[in-house]
């Protein structure tokens, strides 16, 4: 048989005890979720920030335009340190280490290259210079196809900034040059030439960007 | 529990949500800053938006412009036709090097997006097929798939063949040559100036867009009072 045998003032004390306690562990209960909430809001409103921020060049591509940015490495592509292709005037001829040339020393004319379409081989002095001005130069040996050479062609009249001539004796049938760039594509549609125009036509590699591509010879 | 110990407790929760409401708060304002163009990056065109678009169709438009100033300078000593020719090389040599250097800065190719002919960011021109801006029919986009342009990529441009023309040409004839086709070159300049300043974002290209179309629609006036002084007029 069980009874309480403690007094009725004790048994309120441990009423109060009881309730304190219980008051106790509501309220650092409730201070712990709503310091949990808001520091939980808080670092997703800045997170939701630094995402918004990183996101945004993406989103403003207009969808097609993955390769707006003109950056990226181009399959294939040989790269020749800049510094070291000279960059003097000289009326004597040449010998480029390349074919086609990439850059070097050149002859002070440069080659005319608003878009012009050479159905003639052109001397390398004057090409290199229309390299230096920013141009891309589109080369082709007997082995592309006439259909490729005149698709090439077609792109390169609509292009100021380029031209295009018959190359003997280079490596690979069509070939795109710009100051120290090169590469060779498999034809006219090789997604490599929009591209490599589209990454060197008065691109970042241009040793004198603004230079002209009218009023110097024309091979 | 001893009254001093809730009174601790209380305070310790107290100070948490404090410092937690200030931590929301602040994070919140940031944010909120972050939305509009305090911080952050700045905007960068797409390359078929209009900012980019007259950027690169322009640089090529005011080349051609500088080349036959440069070209009509060498066949004439006119003195009027002379400080014009200096004008339009020096003011559309520099404004092409302003389009170029946004282009670069947002890092952008010079070149239309594969498979986009100049001019198809123009809105209302479909495609750049263009409705004849400069009351030059020959020049306009029809056909701009193809290659039977010669030379003139754009809406008042020349063709190689007009420029070839251009070259050999000397004195008074030279003169009348040259104010015809500039004539006409500015006509499609100012139509495709006039797009940008009602379509680009970009507040300085705007301003310059807006400084084109008077500018040229000036020079356009004198250039007629230049072709009266000598009995032409510019073409039809």
């Amino acid at each position: 048989m069980s009874f309480d045998r403690r007094t009725r003032l004790d048994q309120m004390r441990d009423a109060d005890r009881a309730r304190d306690r219980r008051n106790r562990v509501i309220g650092i209960g409730l201070s712990a979720v709503v310091v949990a909430g808001l520091l939980g809001f808080g670092s997703y409103m800045l997170l939701e920030r630094s995402e918004a921020t990183e996101s945004k060049p993406a989103a403003e591509q207009d969808g097609k335009g993955l390769d707006d940015k003109p950056s990226g490495p181009i399959a294939g592509e040989k790269t020749w340190d800049a510094a070291k292709l000279g960059r003097d005037h000289v009326t004597t001829d040449v010998k480029y280490p390349m074919e086609p040339p990439v850059g070097g020393n050149h002859n002070p004319a440069w080659l005319n290259c608003d878009g012009v379409v050479y159905e003639k081989a052109v001397p390398n002095v004057n090409a290199v210079h229309a390299l230096e001005h920013g141009s891309v130069w589109v080369t082709y040996s007997g082995k592309a196809s006439g259909s490729d050479v005149d698709a090439l062609a077609t792109r390169v009249r609509s292009t100021p900034y380029s031209l295009m001539s018959p190359y003997e004796g280079q490596a690979g049938a069509i070939m795109l040059t710009a100051w120290g760039k090169q590469v060779t594509v498999d034809g006219a549609d090789d997604p490599r030439v929009a591209r490599f125009f589209a990454k060197y036509v008065q691109g970042a590699q241009t040793p004198e960007p603004g230079a002209p591509c009218t009023g110097g010879v024309d091979g | 529990m001893s009254p001093a110990r809730t009174r601790r407790t209380r305070w310790v929760a107290g100070s948490a949500v404090a410092v937690a409401l200030l931590f929301a708060g602040a994070a919140t304002v940031a944010s909120a800053r972050g939305g509009t163009e305090t911080s952050g990056p700045p905007r960068t065109p797409s390359a078929g938006s209009a900012d980019a678009g007259f950027a690169r169709d322009m640089a090529v438009h005011h080349q051609q412009a500088v080349e036959m100033a440069f070209i009509v300078r060498d066949g004439t000593e006119d003195e009027d036709v002379r400080r014009l020719a200096y004008d339009i090389a020096n003011t559309q040599a520099g404004q092409r090097g302003m389009l170029l250097g946004w282009l670069d800065l947002w890092e952008l190719p010079k070149t239309a997006p594969e498979g986009q002919g100049p001019m198809a960011w123009m809105e209302g021109e479909s495609g750049g097929a263009h409705s004849d801006p400069g009351g030059h029919s020959g020049h306009d986009m029809q056909g701009m798939a193809g290659m039977d342009h010669d030379g003139a990529l754009m809406p008042g441009m020349a063709t190689r063949t007009e420029l070839g023309r251009l070259r050999e040409a000397t004195g008074a004839k030279a003169e009348v040559l040259f104010l015809q086709l500039m004539t006409d070159h500015h006509k499609g300049g100012v139509a495709m100036a006039r797009a940008c300043a009602r379509q680009c974002t970009v507040p300085v290209e705007k301003r310059l867009a807006r400084g084109m179309v008077e500018a040229q629609q000036s020079e356009l006036d004198l250039m007629a009072d230049m072709l009266a002084a000598r009995g032409a007029a510019p073409r039809p």
